[in-house]
């Protein structure tokens, strides 16, 4: 039995990654590169009002100015963002009415990934916003939600039909002077959906995203703004896929969720981007900026996701935890085989009284892939009676790979109560030994206890994509033993 | 000369260098060369900076441009060792003194005669002409290049230290205690040198104390033979204007064990840094310390454990207290190379937070590139356990002697791990006298 | 069924089984007594092909099949069930997951049609219940916090659940109270056919009262160096391993 110990040099052919089709249709994109012009062009197509386009022209000249990170454990060839297309749309008709107005080639599409956007077989219980490249191409079980007083559309319409909830809600959690790349996002971006839940509603299904991009060399940047008022709840799920391609295309989205006193978001991401061949050739870069303002007492903010795409991840979903005894919670899977870079983790920011936070990060890599978990945890000086808790345990797989933990613990009051934990481990020859005496093939077993160590998170997802996310697990790791 | 000359304080180092040059030991030889460039790197590198990841919760530049030491003077004739507990800490212990006086060894003030064949002991000076010496000064620690600015000002400006080589198989039949007393104010830098040959043992102990607005400078380059055993401990408790940065860099050959407890009680501003790097299979490195600060002091531990080769093993744990408005951190990182099989490594560190206005920073960190490994870390940061408090009340035990009984026992949790008994006796009396002090 | 030829076996450089020959025919039962570190467990993780234990003489037939060329879930899959003196912990991976995966894959491998959920769930209760384990241990992960006991209750649940032919029993008495020890036995006899071969790793001669064995051998320094009926066992019990070959350190 050649154990764990040896790792395949070649990482599982590029046909594993099922969704790197490409589907030919007609779009209209923005000239090839990034200007006011390309700010100005998308702001046009979008009929946006002119404060809008204000806003995305302060955002751009404020890009100008503004470096890269570099600070992240990820390594990748300068970006030319000259070289690269900011929009672009399947041609369709500009407004539709019915899902049999959709192309049948993006109903296809979805049908491929899994996504059945058709009325008779979509998934009952879940709503489903699908974006395509820069534009949203259908959502679906509007008129249901809309009973319960719910708002789920494209950004674009909620910008056209809610303005002042837009122009309340947006850039108030992720200011667009944050970052290199969500103040590029707040420039440029195209498409992303909007939710709102009016005050004391439960959102009656599960809603979700589902993202794809289809385009060479086009960005991808959605912006998500989820507001729920107070004492409501809301559960979001985001999908993502991108075609096989060789050059990088780049994936920067700004998420920003808003939760008032009493009211919960739980919001989960299953990330699979094409994570690139196993020569590290192609793959998305997943620069992403996901943070959740618990502005109200006893909120309370979810982040869960499993990362497996993209050939490189830089994505830090976190929590301000401003209202009294609010509460953020981050569960993540993190797995990277072939080539793919990691940095990932989150940030709990207590301001206020009482307010928890827990944080369970599972890192797997494989192949000859970095994986990076990079936290922190902060206490403000007012912030009585914190409380975290981090538990960040990393399973090796193979002797190519690497895996690193950077947390940073900051704490200016005596009564918080911090506690973080941390292993790194591998896959025992012993336990793979003992399944594999039970007769489960070697993969098979890698897959198992890989999900057993996954476990505490994928416990969190909703039941509808636990599923799937656990056979992710297995497939991403596939070629990792050999 | 190239660099940053905006900043007054490296600016102060720069112009002490030139100024004293020629009368800095081993003006003609290989060393001049050495602090040549040394002073040349480090001008272009200016003191590190908030900015820079490792010195993210400690700004020294600030520090010292605030601070403004001037060079310590040499201090001639008698000194008056200031009340302080620590000031006589391991006198009761049989061992070799030697005394160092702002920053300058002593003679006429130590005791170190009859040691034992295949011990030598001198002061830096002497030994520069030998080739061990002037391997250890050179050397370069990869993996730390974030102290190189230090250590360049290091060397470029000392002037002293202890150098201690064992003979292979030699063991040191008592502690050799380093006495370093800050009389007057300034700057003073000091490299101490530990070379232990093969099967080679010993202890040192090191104490730090002084009233005076000092700033010491301390660098202490360790190399350990195969299966060699080297015992440091360090006690720090110098002055509330005093600022100390002590850079250990410790090479360990195989099967060879170092073992150095740090102890923090004084200093307004001080930073320990360890960098240890496995040169052999089979060897063990604990890096272990506690804290005790009140008012506005800031300590600041700094802990990378290079597992370059299999099967060594390491352990950190560092405990603090923290009254007052006072400031802790902790930043450690455990680095597995690629072909570091079957390594351990561990961190851990605790915090316990006594006041409103204290606080505290840690950052544990793993880089690991072997998969068969056992790394952890943990960090915890709190205040004093109501319920254990209310426990021992209920047993009637009054509030103070309560926490006096509790503070004492979470910091002699990881007292218990220095070496020698006698040794671990005199820590948990100088804590004891702190907490004491605190409660008064 | 068994055929073991001179088997020579090396681990870390050591040779622990110096010359094995054991055969164990359909349907027979045989126990292996032996002091400890004689080689017991090593033989029992040679037949299931633990990786480190290195053959360097003689041959394993296995229904007429050399084992050296199979993986260890082939063999699994062909029908040898180990039951572990160490059950191994797996963290987050439930016993319930645990016991379906492993029994369809072992029916994929033989081409058989994979149990459903459901009829899984029947099967595994309708096992379970014999030997007292009841569903609140199958949600929990495999074998994590379960007592010395349990974890050899649930190696003989695996055991009847994937119904081999040849289970190896190494020390599956050793923790377990009098009452625990009646339910495994029962467990294991109820699996006894005439197509089911066992051997039946153990120290104490209590076990045997209960699954009676057709053969006894004693394994002592890597050797077989007595083999016997029943009787033997009780031989044992009084005059201990002194008279065979105390070589066995
Ligand atoms: N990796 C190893 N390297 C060297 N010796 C080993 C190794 N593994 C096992 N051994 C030795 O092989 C011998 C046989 O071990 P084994 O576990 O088969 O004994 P056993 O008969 O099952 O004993 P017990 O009754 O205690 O269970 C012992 O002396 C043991 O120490
Ligand atoms: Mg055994």
């Amino acid at each position: 039995m050649a154990a764990v110990r040896e790792t395949v040099e070649t990482v599982g052919e590029v046909e594993k990654y099922k969704y790197g089709f490409f589907t030919d249709i007609e779009s209209e994109k923005a000239p090839l590169g990034l200007t006011e012009d390309t700010v100005r062009f998308i702001s046009a197509k979008k009929n946006e009002p002119a404060w809008l386009l204000e806003w995305r022209l302060a955002a751009f000249r404020r890009w100008l100015t503004m470096t890269e990170p570099t600070w992240a454990k990820v390594s990748y060839p300068p970006i030319d963002f000259q070289d690269a297309y900011y929009y672009s749309a399947p041609k369709q008709q500009a407004k539709l009415d019915s899902l049999d107005q959709v192309d049948p080639k993006l109903l296809e599409t979805y049908e491929k990934l899994g996504i059945p956007l058709t009325e008779q077989k979509m998934l009952a219980g879940v709503a489903v916003d699908a974006v395509f490249d820069s534009v949203s191409v259908v959502t679906t079980f509007k008129e249901k939600l809309a009973e319960a007083g719910v708002i789920f559309c494209p950004m674009s319409e909620a910008v056209a039909k809610h303005p002042e909830l837009v122009k309340k809600y947006l850039g108030s959690v992720v200011p667009t002077s944050d970052n290199f790349y969500a103040t590029l996002n707040s420039a440029v971006f195209s498409e992303g959906s909007f939710v709102y839940i009016p005050e004391g509603v439960r959102c009656p299904m599960e809603l979700s995203t589902y993202f794809r991009i289809n385009e060479k060399q086009t960005g991808q940047f959605e912006r998500t703004l989820i507001i729920a008022e107070k004492g409501s709840y809301v559960s979001y799920l985001e999908g993502c896929t991108a075609p096989q391609r060789d050059e990088n295309q780049l994936h920067a989205a700004v998420v920003e969720l808003v939760a008032l006193d009493d009211a919960e978001i739980k919001y989960s991401t299953v990330q699979n981007w094409f994570p690139g061949d196993e020569e590290g050739k192609g793959g998305v870069y997943n620069f992403v900026t996901k943070r959740g303002d618990c502005r109200g007492a006893n909120s309370k903010i979810s982040w869960t996701q499993v990362e497996t795409g993209s050939a490189i991840t830089w994505k830090y979903p976190s929590c301000i935890l401003r209202g009294d005894n609010s509460r953020g919670e981050f569960y993540s899977i993190a797995i990277s085989n072939g080539r793919q870079q990691v940095d990932s983790g989150t940030k709990m920011i207590h301001l206020g009284r009482n307010t928890t936070s827990r944080i369970i990060s599972k890192g797997i890599s494989a192949g000859k892939s970095s994986n990076t978990y990079r936290g922190l945890v902060s206490v403000h000086r007012k912030a009585e009676n914190v409380r975290n808790f981090t538990q960040c345990d990393s399973l090796l797989i193979g002797s190519k790979c690497s895996a690193h933990t950077v947390p940073y613990v900051e704490t200016k009051n005596p009564s918080a109560v911090l506690e973080h934990e941390a292993t790194t481990s591998k896959i025992s020859d012993d336990q793979l030994f003992y399944c594999m005496q039970r007769g489960i093939g070697e993969e098979e077993a890698v897959a198992l206890i890989v999900n057993g160590f996954c476990r505490d998170v994928l416990q969190q997802l909703p039941m509808e994509f636990a599923v799937e996310a656990q056979k992710l697990v297995g497939i991403s790791l596939e070629g990792s033993v050999g | 000369m190239s660099g940053n000359m905006a900043e007054k304080a490296a600016q102060n180092f720069v112009e002490a260098y030139e100024a004293a040059r020629t009368a800095l030991p081993g003006a003609d030889g290989w060393l001049a060369r050495r602090r040549a460039a040394a002073i040349e790197s480090f001008a272009g590198a200016g003191l590190p900076h908030r900015r820079l990841e490792e010195w993210k919760y400690t700004d020294l530049r600030q520090t010292l441009d605030k601070a403004g030491f001037a060079s310590a003077p040499e201090h001639m004739g008698a000194v008056v060792l200031p009340e302080a507990a620590a000031a006589s800490a391991f006198s009761t212990l049989d061992r070799y003194v030697l005394v160092f006086v702002n920053g300058r060894f002593r003679a006429d003030l130590s005791k170190a005669a009859r040691l034992p064949k295949g011990v030598e002991l001198h002061g830096l000076a002497d030994v520069l002409t030998e080739q061990w010496a002037k391997d250890l000064i050179e050397r370069r620690f990869d993996e730390a290049r974030q102290a190189e600015e230090i250590v360049d000002l290091n060397t470029a400006l000392m002037n002293d230290g202890m150098c201690l080589r064992i003979r292979k198989g030699v063991k040191l039949d008592k502690p050799v205690h380093l006495l370093f007393l800050a009389a007057d104010g300034g700057a003073s830098h000091t490299r101490n040198l530990i070379l232990l040959e093969e099967e080679a043992e010993g202890t040192v102990l090191e104490s730090h104390i002084g009233e005076a607005a000092s700033f010491a400078d301390i660098v202490t380059d360790v190399a350990l033979g195969d299966g060699a055993k080297l015992d440091h401990v360090k006690l720090q408790d110098e002055s509330a204007d005093a600022v100390h940065l002590a850079t250990l860099r410790g090479e360990i050959g195989a099967g060879a064990r170092l073992s150095s407890f740090t102890l923090t009680l004084g200093c307004g501003v001080s930073r320990g840094q360890s960098f240890i790097r496995f040169a052999g299979e089979g060897a063990e490195a604990h890096v272990n310390g506690a804290y005790a600060l009140r008012a506005k002091q800031h300590a600041d531990q700094f802990c990378v454990v290079d597992h370059a080769v299999p099967r060594c093993a390491s352990n950190t744990v560092f405990k603090g207290v923290l009254d007052g408005q006072s400031e802790g951190v902790f930043q450690g990182k455990v680095i597995v190379r690629p072909d570091a099989q079957k390594t351990d490594g561990r961190q851990m560190t605790q915090a316990l937070l006594l006041s409103r206005d204290a606080a505290m920073n840690a950052k544990p960190e793993l880089e690991i590139y072997a998969d068969d490994v056992q790394c952890a870390h943990g960090s915890t940061v709190g205040e004093l356990s109501k319920d254990a408090l209310f426990y021992l009340r209920s047993r009637g035990i009054p509030e103070a002697e309560a926490r006096r009984l509790l503070v004492l026992a979470f910091l002699d949790d990881v007292i218990t791990l220095a070496p020698h008994e006698e040794v671990r006796d005199i820590l948990r009396g100088l804590v004891s006298g702190w907490f004491e002090e605190a409660s008064t | 069924m068994l055929e073991i030829r001179n088997l020579h076996v090396t681990v870390d450089g050591k040779e622990i089984l110096k010359g094995i020959d054991l055969d164990v025919a359909a349907g027979e039962v045989h126990a292996i007594m032996g002091p400890n570190g004689s080689g017991k467990s090593t033989l029992s993780y040679v037949l299931a092909g633990r990786e480190g234990y290195e053959v360097t003489e003689g041959s394993i037939r296995f229904n007429g099949k050399d084992l050296s060329e199979m993986g260890v879930d082939e063999r699994a899959a062909a029908g040898i069930f180990l039951a572990f003196q160490y059950p191994l912990e797996i963290p987050g991976v439930t016993t319930m997951t645990f016991l379906k995966t492993a029994l369809n894959a072992q029916r994929k491998a033989r081409g058989e049609e994979e149990l459903d959920a459901v009829r899984f769930l029947k099967l595994v209760r309708e096992k379970a219940k014999p030997l007292n384990v009841n569903d609140d241990m199958l949600k929990r992960a495999l074998n994590v916090g379960y007592s010395g006991g349990e974890k050899k209750r649930a190696e003989v649940l695996q055991m009847s659940l994937l119904e081999p032919a040849l289970a190896v029993l190494d020390e599956t008495d050793s923790g377990l109270d009098i009452d625990a020890l009646k339910t495994v036995a029962d467990g294991v006899n109820a699996l006894r056919s005439p197509e089911r071969s066992m051997i039946v790793i153990t120290h104490y001669q209590r076990l045997l009262d209960y699954i009676v064995p057709d053969v006894v051998h004693v394994l002592s320094g890597g050797r077989i160096v007595k083999t016997g009926g029943k009787e033997l066992a009780l031989e044992l019990e009084k005059s201990g391993y002194a008279g065979y070959g105390a070589d066995a350190a």
